[in-house]
């Protein structure tokens, strides 16, 4: 399998990289069921190969060619990302593109823990909202095939599921009832979260996995890693387990313009727990259909109440 | 049925974990008969499992209809709580704790 990467990347790395390249030994690194990604080397540069994993098709994310083609308006929009290289429409028989490898923790419950990252987390809360600020000033035209999702796909998407769970039923109907204001749509990271950085010890290296960018309320993207799980073991701190959410949001208010306030925070922080609450069970789907077995993916389907209790305290919250 | 993966849908998913990616890398044979045994045993489990009734989510089915409806009389928080407890329970008892 190594060997038969490697000879299926040097063509078109050489093409990339504009000279006869000599790639080292393709590493495949963990994680990732839906992608696969293989560190490799290539005249001194250090490459990551995203791959799609063989025969998994998501109708919720997008195809690599587009991920690609986000990845490319962020750089171009000054977005710290990892630089992107090209894309490869065949590689063994599925797409792909190549990125820089970013050094850095990328693991949530090590950043939010470690303790040579202790300086790091006292100044990303600042620097996620810069990063997201300048997110959201890429134009829409720049990636015109972006679609725009708004609450009411979250029902579709629970319905495909089709097992009744009260919680999340009820954390929709509150979300319908209390919709604030409508904001104008930006580009949307759409996994804006601690656990999809590079992270360095002087803070934000990358923001990695554009897969589910769309076109929504900004707020979404702020709110996305007040979300418990993304905290990562680390609740107290409300901000993705690092810090807390005022400086951060005071930051992407005056870099935007936009003014998102505390109370719409309150609003997609659920909405973010209601789209994982039914993203455990569409994982778990991938195991119970046989697309994809695997316990990790299984047991998503039982964790999934975890994410509901929060949203029946979170209720509880707003209905005080 | 409700609650998915089942209780039997869980121990096929690690007898396929065992057998298909821990057994192939264990060279030690006392270690190799061991893991052997255990799936053995949860073998029983998910035939034993098998022979259960499903669940009956009459109930939680008519909440979510009702709730989708648009009909939330005061009280509906406190019974979909209860319901998420019950599970929680039993999927991840320890997850309360970190409420304090």
């Amino acid at each position: 399998m190594i060997a038969e990467m490697r000879e299926a990347l040097q063509p078109h790395l050489s093409a990339i990289l504009g000279r006869e390249v000599e790639p080292s030994e393709p590493v495949l690194l963990a994680g990732g069921a839906s992608k696969e990604a293989w560190a490799v080397d290539a005249c001194g540069e250090r490459l990551l190969v995203r791959r799609a994993a063989g025969g998994v098709i998501h109708k919720h994310t997008l195809s690599l060619a587009d991920e690609f083609e986000v990845l490319r308006a962020a750089h171009e929009a000054g977005v710290k990302v990892p630089r992107p290289y090209g894309y490869i429409a065949d590689l063994g028989g599925r797409e792909a593109f190549v990125m820089e490898r970013l050094e850095g923790e990328t693991i949530g419950r090590r950043i939010v823990r470690r303790d040579e990252l202790a300086a790091a987390r006292r100044v990303l809360p600042v620097q996620m909202a810069e990063e997201l600020a300048k997110i959201h000033a890429v134009p829409l035209s720049r990636v015109p095939f972006l679609r725009e999702t708004r609450v009411e796909g979250m029902v579709e998407e629970l319905d495909e599921v089709g097992e009744p769970h009260p919680a999340i039923e009820l954390g929709l109907w509150w979300l319908r009832e209390n919709r604030p204001p409508a904001r104008s749509a930006v580009v949307v990271h759409g996994d804006y979260r601690v656990g999809n950085l590079v992270v360095g010890e002087r803070g934000l290296v990358g923001v990695l996995d554009w897969e589910f960018a769309h076109v929504d309320d900004p707020a979404r993207d702020v709110a996305f890693s007040l979300v418990r799980a993304w905290r990562f073991g680390v609740p107290e701190k409300r901000l993705g387990g690092v810090g807390d959410v005022e400086p951060y949001l005071a930051r992407y208010n005056e870099l935007t313009g936009f003014d998102v306030r505390p109370e719409e925070l309150d609003y997609w922080e659920l909405a973010g727990n209601v789209a994982w609450a039914i993203g455990c069970l569409t994982q778990a789907q991938r195991h119970l259909t046989g697309q994809d077995r695997s316990v990790e993916l299984a047991i998503l389907g039982r964790l999934g109440v975890e994410v509901e209790y929060e949203i029946c305290r979170l209720l509880e919250r707003v209905a005080a | 049925m409700t609650e998915r993966p089942t209780a039997q849908e869980l121990a096929e998913s690690i007898l396929e974990f065992l057998g298909g990616e821990i057994l192939p890398t264990i060279t030690d044979p006392r270690l190799r008969f061991r893991v052997l045994v255990a799936m053995n045993a949860l073998g029983i489990v998910y035939r034993e499992l098998e022979a259960l009734p499903a669940e009956d989510d009459a109930e939680r089915r008519a909440l979510v209809r009702q709730i989708r409806a648009g009909h939330v009389p005061p009280g509906t928080l406190r019974r979909v709580e209860a319901d998420v407890e019950a599970r929680l329970r039993i999927a991840s008892p320890a997850f309360l704790d970190t409420y304090r």
